[in-house]
């Protein structure tokens, strides 16, 4: 290492002055849930109210002969069913965003005539229990004829079986990415290192409460409540509205506490249309609870990606100048939300690199496969995947030092803000001190000797590093670079602040916490602008479409809380502080400059004896208020839409501002593998987080715990997995190991601040993570084996034991070169 | 309860120190019976395999999972669920440990990790990092990485 | 999670238990229900009748006699890591059992439900027959009893007949010079085993029992219990496991050799004291 790090969890010195922001207090929402008093969507009852259980494609491609629920209805105690036809009859199919072939696609809340993938929902079935829900599913009878079954990416491209008859082609998106001078760097380079074949798997978070929702309908009004957990309303509403045929306005969601989400919760509209329907047709509150089997079968997997022919140029200095690459994103059988994942990635182009030129050919292709939606570290993370193993494959290849190749090749501090070749700003960081102090917790300079002392005990030692970006703040005009009619760009988020008559402090959220703390750190921030305590401040639970303030894009997604979320609220929170102290002033009888609040008083600041409390403050303007003059109209009542400006994207070079904040986050591990059985044991792990200024660090440090177990799971265990017929190999936790308190290593932590200059509080999002664990377990794990005499790369992101055993088998020779 | 077979049975069980009796069918798990029928829920389903442990409840004294026994398997036992912890309204020691290491973030999994942790606790009152990895093997929770959690059980035993 | 309609009934006395079974086609005796609800719950299995074994308490006894240790088949994971008779007469089966799921599940979960269900992945199977253990049955006709190594018949399927309960398993407490040893790969820590093996090592010869390979725990016998005579055992055998997500064949034939050779050497240096 260059120079001595300072290892520290504390907040370096920010511009920013800090009162409540910054410190970790205990959190809002945690006396209710160590209660048992959440209330989450499962535990709303409603008088009448039905169970709704799907009936599901055991196939993973077959045309849909018949439906008979005959035998279902006569069943005491069934309210009603429905089926794809009378879906196809009632609604319209969903917006698709591709341009064609996939946006040719259609898309309906239930299989019409044909299912594409094991688990998909054929028809439903209302009853007055939860069992007797399941017993009529199993009395409706389907039969299908089997037709030719896709599961893999690259077949797909062949367009031999086809999902999508209207659509003619498997095929959903393509499109050449081209940003400064791939074929001069080749040429200019003194290396040009070839992969063949990199393999990102598919995976998904999660979440422990699965998907589902209890649907009201008033038939007076036409109007639909949603009690669900939903975490993106103002998307999932622009997806259901207009296939019901009715009016956003008609659509009411309301979220409270949510078991996690982590992008799962974003592509529930098919089941909830169909839950709209019952309801509807039925005349009664329909419930419908996803089982985890469910879930893993047809909710919400993560992009699998296929990376192809990849080349990277390289100079004799181990200087990385650029990289070219094919890549086939696989999204399943319907593209849901996709193809924005065709683009995403395009966040963070270059990964931590100042690579100037890269090309990316990017198909995505649909398969006889469950669904994607957003995963944590939403397609990005794939990306920054690939720009590790390409790091660590060219420094291995070419015998450069790991830390030596990331630390000549990254993007230097001083170099920011930096311009990516495709028109994006990394607002601030330090990779390279972020990697120092990294090193420095795992002990870096003590590697050769521990790597000894486990070769005496017959493991293989290996370290790994992964540097990885969180970008947050979504621009949704980066769909045009997908298709240009999309009539999507920029973003928003709501809060509402108000003083109310006893002076209680109350603020409504567009966004959707999942367990993020929203409740806590919108008092922090609230708290520091109007000058009282987090626990004078009311933060209303969940989202509510009609009651809470809310605008298009709410919800809680792509890290971008603390940027649009907390955004709002300081907005919210100024306009009303600014309307206290002029009703302050004009109580007291001075100039507004004269006014000051804190400890929930309006004083001045020359005579802090002449004092109004907040409540005297709320209780003039909502209850006694006759003697304020006419022309002055305070409310207390303040909603403020945050919205980031981007500037317009370019559709012509594809380039533009996709995002706004990026959050670094550099993982080091060290593991031990058996070379006689491929286990892997991590036995030392570090992860450093710069998100800027840290409003509550503990959430913050919880939010790296959190996402670096999701890498550690993703990297070791977590796979769906199909066989041939398409039938999903992992449906349920018993084959689909999620890491438990046994698998996780102790985790150190350390984290620096480079405050966003672009950010409303300095603050960037950094709730996704960026995958780090998975590119350093990779890494490390490639080293390993290495130091064992394997010549192997690591070509896929996820490495059971058996894999790692079969690398050592040297069945990865054709992998790489 | 009785040895001949019948398809529904009346159940009685003391629940968080409450006498209960009721008529549930024999299919009926205890987690639906405590969540639908008593309307306790703070008890929750996190899977469908008994791998999870969101549904973690003591019977008898024991932590157990209320997914993996029937209603009737539960006749005349004594159950306590997270809503028995701070009866009072006075959090318990492990309650509150929770909050201050912020070893909750969604709060889905916290009570059962919170049952699994009051009967280990009861056993062991002074537990180490591993006695507590190892007591919270069979809960799973998808937002802390367990590190808080782990922490908090550790700082509990330890009168933190 | 949701199960198909079925009738309950708890008996008070074995009698009664195995009449229950006897008389009512599709009965099927409940133990701790970790396996036969969770199978249930995805409706992959559906008896008609459950019989309840929980009022039976002398089932879950566990008690010394002689030089056999009696395990009632109803003593549960948790009574069997904490019990002072097991640790005495035949400590590998508390250790065994300590890394059997997790803590809710052993403190249900029965020993004689872990081999009766017999799924290949267990931990009990193998280990039962590697220490010679005796299982005792009951059926309407009276008891009869039958060794461990011939009581695993099949996946799922074990001697236990239909109105017939397990209800006694025999182990011989550990003799001097004598050890038993156990060793196997899980999907993450205490998982789900994708091979394992339990080895019991006497007088210089040793026997070992590879799980997960075949429908049936495989047993070896090794005249002499070296390493090496286990690894040329095992590829002796000619094992042909399945392939599935977790493992190919070619991995779990792999592992059965590293299993045994491991689980005979810590077999080993526990004989030698």
């Amino acid at each position: 290492m260059t120079e001595a790090p300072t290892i520290t969890t504390e907040q370096q010195e920010t511009t920013l002055q800090k009162g409540w922001i910054g410190q970790s207090i205990p959190r809002k929402e945690d006396k209710r849930l160590v209660q048992g008093q959440g209330t989450f969507f499962d535990d709303v009852r409603r008088h009448g109210m039905g169970y709704v259980h799907f009936v599901r494609s055991p196939y993973a491609h077959a045309r849909i002969v018949s439906i008979d629920v005959t035998a279902a209805l006569e069943l005491e105690g069934v309210y009603g069913t429905i089926t794809g036809d009378e879906v196809a009859i009632h609604t319209d199919p969903f917006f698709e965003m591709s341009v064609e072939p996939g946006g040719n696609i259609k898309d309906y809340a239930l299989a019409v005539g044909r299912v594409r993938h094991m688990g998909e929902p054929v028809a439903a079935v209302c009853a007055a229990t939860r069992e007797l829900a399941r017993d009529a599913a199993e009395l409706i009878e389907v039969e299908y004829e089997p037709l030719p079954v896709l599961v893999d990416g690259e077949e797909a491209l062949k367009d031999e079986v086809v999902l999508h008859d209207d659509a003619g082609s498997n095929v959903v998106w393509q499109g050449v990415f081209d940003w400064g001078d791939w074929e001069q760097a080749k040429a200019e380079a003194d290396h040009v290192v070839k992969i063949d074949r990199l393999h990102f798997h598919r995976f998904s978070s999660t979440p422990l409460e699965c998907a589902g929702a209890l649907v009201e309908y008033d038939k007076g009004t036409g109007e639909w409540t949603i009690h669900c957990n939903h975490q993106m309303p103002g998307v999932g509403a622009i997806w259901m509205a207009p296939a019901l045929r009715t009016g956003i306005d008609k659509l009411r969601f309301v979220t409270q506490d949510i078991g996690g989400a982590f992008g799962n919760k974003i592509c529930l509209h098919p089941q909830f249309v169909v839950l709209c329907l019952l309801a509807r047709k039925l005349g009664r509150p329909v419930q419908w609870t996803e089982w985890r089997t469910d879930q893993h079968t047809a909710n919400a997997h993560g992009n699998e990606r296929t990376f192809l022919d990849i080349e990277v140029a390289v100079k004799a200095d181990g200087e990385m100048t650029g990289f070219s690459v094919r890549a086939i994103d696989d999204c399943g059988a319907f593209p849901r939300y996709e193809p924005l994942g065709c683009i995403i990635w395009a966040q963070v182009t270059p990964g931590c690199y100042a690579w100037r030129n890269i090309r990316v050919d990017f198909t995505q292709v649909c398969t006889n496969k469950s669904p994607v939606s957003p995963n944590r570290g939403y397609s990005r993370m794939q990306h920054l995947w690939l720009t590790e193993r390409i790091v660590d494959i060219v420094a291995t290849g070419l015998g450069l030092d790991p830390v030596e190749v990331r630390k000549r090749n990254y993007v230097k501090a001083e170099q920011m803000p930096y311009e990516t070749p495709n028109g994006c700003v990394y607002d601030s960081g330090d990779y390279a001190r972020c990697l120092d102090i990294a090193l420095d917790l795992v002990g870096y300079d003590s590697l050769e000797e521990r790597r000894r002392d486990a070769e005496s005990r017959g493991k293989l030692l290996g370290f790994g590093i992964g540097s990885t970006l969180d970008s947050g703040t979504n621009n949704f005009g980066q769909s045009q670079l997908l298709n240009p009619d999309l009539q999507f760009s920029g973003n928003n988020e709501a809060a509402t602040v108000k003083l109310d008559i006893f002076g209680e402090v109350v603020v409504t959220l567009g966004t959707v916490p999942q367990g993020q703390g929203h409740e806590t750190t919108a008092a922090q921030v609230v708290a520091d602008i109007i000058g009282c305590s987090p626990e004078q401040v009311n933060v209303r639970r969940g989202h509510d479409t009609w009651f809470n303030s809310s605008a298009g894009f709410s919800g809680t997604y792509a890290s971008q809380f603390a940027f649009t979320g907390l955004g709002a609220v300081k907005g919210a929170a100024e306009l009303l502080r600014d309307e206290m102290i002029q009703l302050a002033a004009a109580v007291l009888q001075a100039e507004p400059a004269q006014i000051e609040l804190a400890d929930g008083q309006a004083r001045l600041k020359d005579n802090p004896e002449a004092a109004i409390p907040f409540m005297g403050l709320g209780a003039i303007v909502n209850a006694n208020n006759a003697f304020l003059p006419p022309e002055f109209n305070p409310t207390l009542n303040h909603r403020y839409v945050c919205r980031p400006h981007f500037g317009v994207v370019d559709t012509e070079a594809k380039t533009g501002q996709l995002t706004l904040t990026y959050a670094t986050q550099v993982h080091a591990c060290v593991v031990e593998v058996d070379p006689d059985t491929g286990l892997t044991e991590i036995v030392d792990y570090a992860a450093v987080d710069d998100c800027g200024v840290r409003i509550h660090p503990q959430i913050v440090e919880g939010q790296v715990h959190g996402a670096t177990a999701h890498a550690i799971g993703a990297a070791l265990h977590e796979n769906f997995v199909y066989d041939e017929e398409g039938t999903l190999l992992t449906a349920n936790f018993y084959d689909y190991h999620v890491p438990h308190a046994m698998d996780i290593p102790p985790l150190k932590t350390g984290a620096i601040e480079s405050p966003s200059p672009v950010a409303p509080l300095g603050a960037k999002g950094m709730g996704e993570g960026g995958g780090g664990g998975i590119h350093c377990i990779c890494s490390a794990i490639q080293d390993a084996l290495r130091s064992g005499g394997h010549a192997v790369y690591v070509y896929d992101s996820c490495n059971p034991s058996h894999r790692v055993w079969e690398m050592m088998q040297g069945s990865t020779a054709e992998v790489s070169r | 309860m009785s040895a001949t077979p019948a398809r529904d049975r009346t159940i009685a069980v003391e629940i968080n120190g409450e006498q209960v009796e009721l008529e549930v069918p024999a299919r009926r798990l205890l987690v639906h019976f405590i969540r639908d029928d008593l309307g306790l829920t703070g008890t929750h389903v996190g899977c469908d395999t008994g791998n999870c442990g969101a549904c973690t409840i003591h019977v008898d004294g024991e932590a157990v999972k209320s997914c993996m026994l029937l209603a009737v398997q539960a006749d005349g036992a004594s159950i306590r669920t997270v809503e028995g912890l701070a009866a009072d309204g006075e959090l318990t020691a492990l309650q509150q440990s929770f909050s201050t290491h912020h070893a909750l973030q969604c709060g889905y999994c916290t009570p059962g990790m919170l049952m699994s942790a009051t009967a280990l606790l009861e056993r062991n009152p002074r537990p180490s990092e591993e006695d507590v990895r190892y007591a919270l093997q069979g809960n799973i929770c998808r937002c802390t990485g367990y590190v808080n959690i782990v922490e908090a059980v550790v700082a509990a035993g330890k009168g933190a | 999670m949701l199960l198909r309609e079925v009738e309950y009934a708890r008996p008070g006395t074995i009698d009664e238990a195995v009449r229950l079974l006897a008389e009512h086609d599709g009965a099927r005796p409940l133990a701790g229900g970790q396996t036969l609800v969770n199978v249930m719950k995805q409706r992959a299995a559906a008896p008609d009748v459950l019989i309840d074994l929980a009022a039976l308490g002398e089932l879950r006894e566990i008690s010394v006699s002689g030089d056999t240790l009696e395990l009632g088949a109803m003593a549960t994971l948790t009574q069997i890591v904490d019990s002072s008779e097991v640790d005495v007469a035949r400590p590998i089966l508390a250790e065994v059992a300590r890394t059997v799921a997790d803590v809710q599940v052993r403190n249900r979960g029965t020993i004689g439900g872990n081999v009766c269900v017999n799924d290949p992945t267990n931990h009990f199977p193998p280990l039962l027959v590697a220490v010679g253990a005796t299982m005792t049955v009951r059926g309407i006709g009276g008891e009869r009893t039958v060794p461990a190594e011939e009581f695993f018949v099949g996946v799922y399927l074990t001697a236990v007949g239909e109105g017939e309960l397990l209800t006694r398993i025999s182990v011989p407490a550990r003799g001097p010079g004598s050890g038993d040893g156990f060793a196997g790969v899980t999907i993450g820590a205490h998982g789900t085993y994708i091979v394992n093996a339990a080895a019991t090592v006497a007088d210089g010869s040793a026997r070992v029992v590879l799980g997960c390979v075949d429908a049936v725990p495989v047993l070896l016998e090794l005249d002499q219990a070296h390493e090496a005579s286990a690894r040329k055992a095992v590829e002796a055998a000619s094992l042909e496991p399945p392939s599935d997500v977790h493992a190919s064949a070619e991995y779990r034939r792999h592992l059965a050799g590293v299993s045994a050779v491991r689980a005979v050497r810590q077999a080993t240096e526990r004989a030698r004291g």
